[in-house]
């Protein structure tokens, strides 16, 4: 089976590869890379640059590309997904892989949210079947959402947070997400089809920055207030850690919604033991 | 969305038991897990909207809290207690107290159950017992603020949880 993955040198892409090392594999970077267990080729999903070529011959294709941190990332994700739509119908691909967001859509869903359904949708346009799995914040080392938590609880001894910090989310370990990511690969009965994928435990945000908390050895006081916006969040999110307010604005505008899994069909379709929250954040901080 | 009931009634034990319910026509929710905490989110989700974020959820591991503004307690509640079996999926959250409680106890439940060719959800308040209603033996107008103020509150929420659920459905 021939696989190409697209955003293999982000942390869900690194983490995929050596779970697919039995097929054919390309991987795809914006940059000349050269590195064991796949062949890299050069493409850029956004401009449409050597995406054909990074196409030919390839069965299933993984989308794992985003635009969080470009000012009209909206746009972007559109035109990139449907690039890879268009050339893999062309390339006869008989399957396309996408890690969306997790949370109910609606009229006041976040734009990254919405962004993130729409590139699904896109993706779909051009007839190939498209397998999504959506999962909301991904624990693991690198992890735009996990980092800024980390940075939260590393620098701050007193936080005053948003409310957003008791909304309940689910997250999932790296490892289980990828594990769910290369099970679908080439499975029919995954053509198609949508799946919810969380982690074993459901929490909020501030007893995720707890938990992280109590596994450095720290115990920081929470000061939860009722009005503090997205953008003066992201503001001083990108004071106080590493990740930009680009890319956090987006982030923190989809906190306000509940990021929970409706459904458990993908634990049928693969039976998975998965990573308790503690477990999957040790792992990521070590 | 067909079907819509409200009703009210006090219990001999002196609690309040109130219920809305609506038809559909498929499931909202599977009947898993996953599917039963669904339901209980999406009603402290109604909550905060139909409030506009003025009363909120907030949770930790040993329960809930909903808060107005983020400072008074209304009401605590428990974890949520999860079914699913033999149709019927539904969220529990016991009363433990706060301002609109007279007292712990009695719970809320969010249920989806089939009802003939159909499904009815559903929010129930039972053996509840509010701090705004008239005590026995009180005149009626003691209770005004529970009779004219909480108890449509409480309806007016069901009514907008049960179309956030068909709504998130259909997305």
């Amino acid at each position: 089976m021939n696989v190409t993955v697209f955003g293999a040198t982000g942390v869900v892409g690194r983490a995929l590869v050596p779970l697919l090392g039995k097929h054919e594999l390309t991987a795809v970077s914006r940059t000349a890379r050269d590195e064991p267990g796949a062949r890299w080729v050069v493409a850029d999903a956004a401009s449409g640059d050597g995406v054909g070529a990074a196409l030919e011959g390839a069965d299933v294709v993984y989308y794992l590309v985003h635009s969080l941190g470009a000012g009209d990332f909206e746009e972007q994700d559109r035109i990139a997904a449907e690039t890879v739509a268009r050339e893999a119908a062309s390339a006869g691909v008989r399957q396309i892989v996408y890690l969306g967001g997790l949370g109910a859509d609606g009229p006041d869903a976040s734009p990254h949210l919405r962004s993130r359904r729409e590139t699904g949708q896109r993706l779909a346009s051009a007839g190939v079947p498209v397998t999504t799995l959506r999962a909301a914040m991904i624990i693991g080392k690198g992890s735009a959402a996990f980092e800024t938590i980390l940075g939260l609880v590393k620098r701050l001894p007193v936080m005053v947070t948003p409310s957003w910090v008791s909304t309940p989310t689910q997250p999932i370990a790296l490892d289980d997400v990828t594990q769910y990511l290369a099970g679908v690969c080439a499975n029919e009965a995954a053509y198609g089809e949508g799946y919810d994928t969380g982690g074993p435990e459901v929490m909020t945000y501030r007893q995720m920055i707890e938990r992280i908390a109590a596994l450095l050895g720290r115990k920081p006081a929470i000061v939860e207030v009722p009005i503090l916006t997205p953008y003066l969040s992201s503001l001083w999110l990108n004071l106080v850690t590493p990740v930009n307010a680009s890319v956090a604005r987006p982030l923190i505008e989809g906190l306000r919604n509940p990021t929970i899994a409706r459904e458990e069909r993908i634990r049928k379709l693969l039976p998975l033991e998965l990573t308790p929250f503690d477990e999957a954040a040790r792992r990521a901080l070590a | 969305m067909t079907g819509w009931e409200t009703s009210e009634r006090v219990l001999e034990s002196g609690g309040f038991e109130s219920r809305q319910r609506v038809l559909v026509a498929e499931p909202v929710v599977e009947a898993s897990e996953a599917g039963a905490r669904t339901l209980g989110v999406t009603y402290w989700q109604a909550v905060d909207r139909f409030t506009r974020g003025g009363i909120r959820a907030s949770w930790t591991g040993g329960g809930g809290k909903l808060k107005l503004l983020g400072g008074a307690t209304l009401l605590t509640f428990g974890p949520p207690e999860l079914s699913f079996e033999g149709g019927l999926v539904s969220c529990r959250h016991a009363i433990q107290g706060g301002l609109l409680a007279l007292r712990a106890g009695g719970s809320v439940s969010l249920a989806q159950r089939p009802e003939g060719d159909q499904q009815e959800l559903s929010v129930t308040v039972e053996e509840y017992l509010p701090r705004l209603a008239a005590r026995a033996g009180a005149p009626p107008w003691t209770g005004m603020l529970y009779a004219k103020v909480q108890s449509p509150f409480h309806a007016a929420v069901s009514r907008r949880y049960f179309e956030l659920l068909l709504r998130s459905r259909n997305a």
